[in-house]
């Protein structure tokens, strides 16, 4: 039987070869940017899905929701301002056309469809988006109140025209208008329910309406007659059943007792693709998995950064050679092999090729090297092997990941300890600054501000790393207030260069997102935001 | 009788608190920062802050104590900060589902047990004992999520005769409810079964060497009226005992299968709210499991006296 060390081998040997006959530099593209469950038989009308979901959504209220998984449920039932398209463009869902920004950048009109009715019949116009944005921004406890953090105030101009007054130019609104900062609730709701009580009974704009829920087990939605294009959804409702573990997710959708299963485990993809009653939909996923460095976050998440101390002290957070070697170690095509079967894709930097904001600076990556990995480390002038220690969960691709990168890393020089910790304690862990390396990813954002900014601008709400560089927050700034995508095109590009030579993360792979369908269903689409989308999905005629 | 029973109920008041401490503090206890877990992906320190405040979290563990006894004790168990739904509601679906679940897992072993057990004690040294025996020795040392997913592999998805999932409630659908419930109730009564059988196997065989037997044996009676009329009747007494001994084994199985199953039961129910550090729903499942199981101690205790006369309770017959 051969080992995983063999097999690490072997791998590595393959995937060097894949590297050299890739050219190493950069990453490759996709070739699309979705893979939907476009079929030529058309839907019958009728029919309540099965949906198995990997975890229980939070509050189905889209103020305090805070889940991804959530997300999949509020698209089937809460349509936003904008949505993307399969090319993940910005486009129009409950306004009427893309926002209109000032020429200085702080003003934004928005001008709303007329005629759209909420589920429970009330009409949506200005009024209830300014309601909705309002209680985004303001109520205790939103999930929303950062993102829409650039916003001063929200005034209806007349019943189909909002206007939205920003403290700083912010392009990346639009795209953050595209998810739950988007969402549209029905004020006649709000008022019904209170606050408190929305999440139980949500009520918005969507092809589908709330109709039960039971913790740790389901969510029902129905077909909603008042939906602007009701007449175009196949459904009767979908059932959402939450089955946390893989295996058990996989029997269901083999059995017949869920339709789609949303997380399909890389580890399964052969089974599903094996057998004949069932399809796999994959799409690019907008985030990615990497390591993030501890350089400087002593006093918690957000601090000023300081010095370490023991134990987390250590060459890996003051010299940044250290950590290109640590980076120049990682073959990242041989751990998608052996961890993760080739199922993903390797990554070096916070936006996916599959973004319109991709470029050939965005998608730079270190050679894997590890004897020049040695030599830096001995240029750098410290001892090897230099002892690291990383903080990985404890499931078991966690684990595999782990094992991966503490074989790679051992041949560039490194002896890295492996601390398996459970993902709720991880967090918090890690926040306090109580670790030298964390693996952790981000399920991703249209706008690569939502991918980059939080993470690595001084003071960010995410930066774990203590990282701090001035040019990076103002080259991140100057990004927010330009329009043109090109240029901030341009303008990532030059903060990722500047991220690959500091190395406070280190980005490894994309997930993709794998998607089990039975030969039942048609019309389900997956775009690179992840989310299962049933608007035209129905049983096969 | 009436001194006793006070005396019991106090007793059971002091275990109650001292139970629900035991949680609350143990809870906290646990690595991980509720708040932190609660905010997701999207967290920032100002909502961990705003978090930790909403829930009181922020407040010092005796207030936080006493305010979540003074709502348990008026019936409000809080809700989910995770879900917004009201503790009690989950609890009251979930219950249901682990008690019918529970008891279907005893009937299945208990029949099973009790067969393989008689089968085993009268066909010696046959294939038959050896059958049971080795079916036993199965039920015993093989895990109930490996067991399980061997069946639904078999019987939901090779051959699709049962659901893999789900739960119809037998008031509402009982036939549907059978479906969905067999092939849980199997996995989670196998052990129970194998335990039943090797003791039905036992004292069968110490009874049907009695002396008793023997002479209803001479009396002229039949071989099924001497096994299930005299022998069995008299060995289970033993099998009585060890349902009541593994219930509480087999409530803490059901956590297993009802996660192979996808039963949205307590156990489930249990499990998810430690991953995602819900604290009134960890207090909540916590104090509802206490009570039942002192409720049903106290329950038991009087029963004997009634039982058997001869039993006394507080130092005097009833």
């Amino acid at each position: 039987m051969p080992t995983t060390k063999a097999i690490l081998k072997s791998s590595t040997a393959l995937a060097a070869l894949a590297v050299i006959v890739a050219g190493c530099s950069p990453v490759s593209s996709p070739s699309t940017t979705q893979s939907s469950g476009t079929d030529a038989r058309t839907a019958k009308n009728g029919g309540t899905l099965r949906v198995a979901l990997a975890a229980e959504p939070d509050k189905l209220d889209p103020t305090l929701a805070r889940t991804l998984v959530g997300r999949t449920v509020f698209n089937a039932i809460c349509e936003k301002l904008y949505d993307v398209d399969s090319k993940l463009t910005v486009v129009p869902q409950l306004a009427a056309a893309l926002p209109e920004f000032s020429a200085d950048g702080m003003t934004v009109t928005i001008k709303l469809r007329t005629g759209i009715k909420f589920a429970d019949g009330t009409t949506m116009d200005a009024t209830a988006v300014k309601t909705s944005l309002d209680r985004h921004r303001s109520l205790a406890g939103s999930a929303r109140a950062s993102e829409l953090s650039s916003v001063a105030d929200v005034a209806v101009t007349d019943p189909a025209t909002v206007s939205i007054k920003l403290k700083v130019p912010f392009t990346p609104l639009t795209a953050v208008l595209a998810d739950r900062s988007g969402m549209i609730l029905s004020p006649a709701a709000l008022k019904t329910s209170g606050d408190a009580n929305f999440a139980t009974s949500p009520v918005c704009v969507g092809p589908f309406k709330f109709a039960s829920r039971i913790a740790q087990d389901r969510i029902e939605v129905v077909k909603d007659a008042n939906y602007y294009d009701a007449a175009k959804v196949h459904l009767d409702g979908i059932t959402y059943k939450i089955i946390a573990d893989a295996a058990t997710r996989l029997n269901n959708l083999r059995s017949g007792d869920v339709e789609v299963l949303d997380a399909v485990a890389a580890t399964d993809v052969e089974t599903l693709r094996s057998d004949p009653n069932l399809s796999l939909i994959t799409s690019e996923s907008l985030g990615y998995q990497g390591l993030t460095l501890n350089l400087g976050n002593v006093d918690g998440v957000g601090k000023a950064p300081k010095q370490l101390s023991a134990p987390y002290a250590g060459p890996v957070a003051t010299d940044k050679r250290v950590r290109q070697a640590f980076e120049m170690s990682l073959d990242r095509a041989a751990i998608n092999q052996v961890v993760f079967r080739g199922q993903f894709s390797p990554a070096c930097g916070p936006i996916s090729p599959a973004s319109p904001f991709s470029s050939e600076a965005a998608q730079a990556c270190a050679k894997h090297d590890p004897a020049a990995a040695k030599a830096l480390l001995a240029t750098a002038g410290v001892a090897t092997p230099v002892k690291v220690s990383m903080v990985i969960g404890n499931t078991p691709d966690a684990r595999r990941l782990g094992e991966a990168i503490q074989a790679q890393v051992k041949e560039g020089g490194f002896d890295l300890q492996l601390q398996p910790v459970e993902f709720a304690a991880s967090l918090a862990q890690t926040d306090a600054g109580k670790f030298q390396i964390f693996q952790i990813g981000w399920s991703g954002r249209v706008d690569p501000d939502g991918n980059i900014a939080n993470f690595v601008r001084s003071g960010g709400s995410q930066n774990i790393c203590g990282y701090a560089n001035p040019d990076v927050d103002s080259l991140i700034d100057q990004a927010r207030k330009t329009p043109d995508v090109a240029a901030r095109r341009d303008l990532y590009g030059q903060v990722i260069t500047k991220l690959h030579d500091d190395a406070p993360l280190i980005y490894l792979y994309r997930q993709k997102n794998l998607t089990g369908v039975s030969s039942k269903i048609v019309g389900v689409n997956v775009y690179g935001d992840g989310l299962l989308r049933f608007g035209s999905a129905g049983f096969a005629a | 009788m009436g001194r006793y029973l006070l005396r019991r109920l106090l007793e059971s008041a002091v275990t109650l608190v001292l139970a629900s401490l035991v949680v609350f503090l143990g809870v906290r206890a646990l690595p991980g920062d509720p708040a932190r877990t609660l905010a997701g992906e999207e967290s920032d320190p100002a909502t961990v802050e705003a978090i930790r405040h909403e829930y009181g979290l922020d407040r010092p563990l005796p207030v936080q104590y006493a305010t979540y006894i003074r709502k348990a004790v008026s019936g409000d168990l809080g809700r989910s900060p995770r879900t917004g739904i009201p503790v009690a509601d989950s609890i009251r679906h979930a219950l249901p589902v682990t008690l019918q679940l529970a008891t279907f897992a005893i009937v299945i072993a208990v029949t099973i047990g009790i067969l393989a057990g008689v089968v085993a004690s009268v066909r010696r040294r046959t294939p038959a004992e050896w059958g049971a025996n080795a079916v036993s020795l199965l039920g015993l040392s093989v895990p109930n999520f490996w067991f399980g997913q061997m069946v639904i592999l078999f019987l939901a998805i090779a051959y699709p005769i049962f659901p893999a999932s789900g739960f119809v409630s037998v008031f509402e659908n009982p036939v549907e409810s059978l479906r969905h419930l067999l092939l849980p109730a199997l996995v989670l009564g196998s052990a129970l079964a194998a335990v039943i059988m090797r003791q039905t196997r036992s004292a069968m065989l110490d009874a049907l060497t009695a002396d008793y037997v023997r002479t209803a044996r001479a009396k002229g009676l039949g071989g099924a009226q001497v096994i299930f009329g005299h022998a069995l009747r008299n060995s289970l007494i033993v099998v009585v005992t060890i349902v009541g001994l593994q219930l509480g084994a087999l409530i803490s199985g059901a956590v297993v299968t009802e996660q192979v199953f996808v039963l949205p039961g307590f156990g489930k129910l249990t499990i998810d709210a430690v991953f995602t550090r819900d604290y009134p729903m960890i207090q909540g499942v916590a104090l509802v499991t206490a009570t039942a199981y002192i409720a049903i101690n106290l329950l038991v205790d009087l029963l004997y006296s009634v039982i058997d006369p001869r039993i006394r309770v507080g130092g005097a017959v009833i």
